[in-house]
């Protein structure tokens, strides 16, 4: 009985921090999935997008900044080089978003 | 007596003067050494000599952006705290320094992964200033064949890259991300101060081609709007703006026509 009540306290404290992918516990896996290795596919889709600045609208340059500013606290956490590289890329490609965006939108 | 005082005085001037002239004037670069930078970080910390790492060669094979964005090399000398643990980690120098990156066919060799003890050989390679290093591409023998240019390295580089006697890589496996090719922006003119200076005509489809749009926005070119910010040769000449780049890697500020090129009406 004990057992019993252990293991269900794991699994429910599990589903609550989002390491198993159960119906319903899903409110916590984006972050937990950013904070592994879907960083890097983030950080690439959010910078991907430089080149072509200019041409996207006022609402994906806020939704990208948006995403910068999220994703920069899970590359902080990342260890020593990593960080370096990626904190340094992630800020170079927001200040880009955040400077199209100021220019378009001054008169 | 005085007389005598007064003109030691101003001789000792005018001497103090020449020497302080003297030691202000910087020697231009020889070909070679054009866009060479010393690297001492931690170097001289780790009883290692700082690195010496000379652009013309990497800039033949890699973009700027390249290195400036996608490896997170700073634009600013000492600006990228480079540890020989990153470099072992896949980063910055050790980015392609691995010894596995295959370059015209050949293994890029490994960058230093001494953390004690004597430094290997392959130390050497890079941390070799003041040291006796023969470099494993010889820059008059690279450079022979490519268009040539007035000032800097001796080369155009811009002819050289048109022509396809160099081709930068702009992607490196496992570091840059894949994208859409650039969108082409307008070129600009910028107004001469100098009465009979030929205005500025700014290519920005040469420059993106080399360095993308974050490379130098808003990091080095904060104001757009056109007379928003106001450019001096001064501050250009002493690395702001256009000179973060055109002091000392790419063509120099001597080449005066290779920007005025507007005819003057």
């Amino acid at each position: 009985m004990r057992w019993a009540r252990t293991a269900l306290f794991a699994l429910a404290a599990a589903a609550a921090l989002g390491a198993l992918d159960l119906p319903g516990g899903g409110a916590s896996l984006p972050v937990r999935a950013l904070a592994q290795q879907d960083w890097r596919k983030e950080f690439d889709d959010v910078c991907s997008k430089t080149q072509d600045a200019m041409a996207l609208s006022l609402e994906e340059l806020r939704s990208l900044l948006a995403r910068c500013d999220k994703l920069k606290p899970v590359i902080e956490k990342l260890e020593e080089s990593q960080r370096k590289v990626f904190t340094r890329r992630l800020q170079a490609c927001r200040d880009l978003y955040q400077f199209v965006l100021e220019t378009r939108e001054k008169p | 007596m005085s007389r005598v005082v007064a003109l030691l005085l101003s001789a000792l001037a005018l001497t103090s003067t020449a020497h302080a002239q003297q030691a202000g004037k910087k020697r231009r670069p020889l070909p070679p050494e054009f866009g060479r930078v010393v690297m001492d970080n931690h170097s001289s910390q780790a009883k290692l000599p700082p690195v010496v790492f000379d652009h013309w060669l990497h800039r033949a094979k890699f973009t700027c952006r390249l290195c400036h964005v996608d490896v997170g090399f700073a634009m600013k000398p000492g600006g990228t705290d480079v540890k020989a643990a990153d470099n072992m980690a896949g980063y910055y120098c050790g980015a392609c320094h691995n010894g596995k990156l295959l370059v015209d066919g050949r293994k890029v060799f490994e960058s230093c992964a001494r953390t004690t003890g004597e430094p290997r050989p392959t130390c050497l390679r890079c941390h070799s200033q003041g040291k006796e290093v023969k470099p494993q591409v010889d820059f008059a023998s690279f450079t022979r064949n490519l268009p040539k240019g007035r000032f800097g390295n001796g080369v155009d580089w811009e002819k050289a890259e048109e022509t396809g006697l160099v081709k930068p890589a702009d992607f490196l496996e496992g570091i840059s991300i894949k994208r859409k090719s650039i969108s082409a922006q307008k070129d600009f003119a910028l107004g001469a101060k100098l009465q009979g200076m030929p205005d500025i005509i700014f290519s920005h489809q040469k420059h993106t081609v080399w360095n993308g749009c974050e490379l130098c926005h808003p990091e080095i070119f904060v104001g757009v709007k056109k007379g928003a910010t106001k450019y001096s040769m001064v501050e250009i000449f002493e690395g702001k703006y256009c000179g973060v780049c055109h002091v000392n890697v790419a063509f120099p500020l001597i080449d005066c026509q290779r920007c005025h090129t507007k005819p003057v009406q």
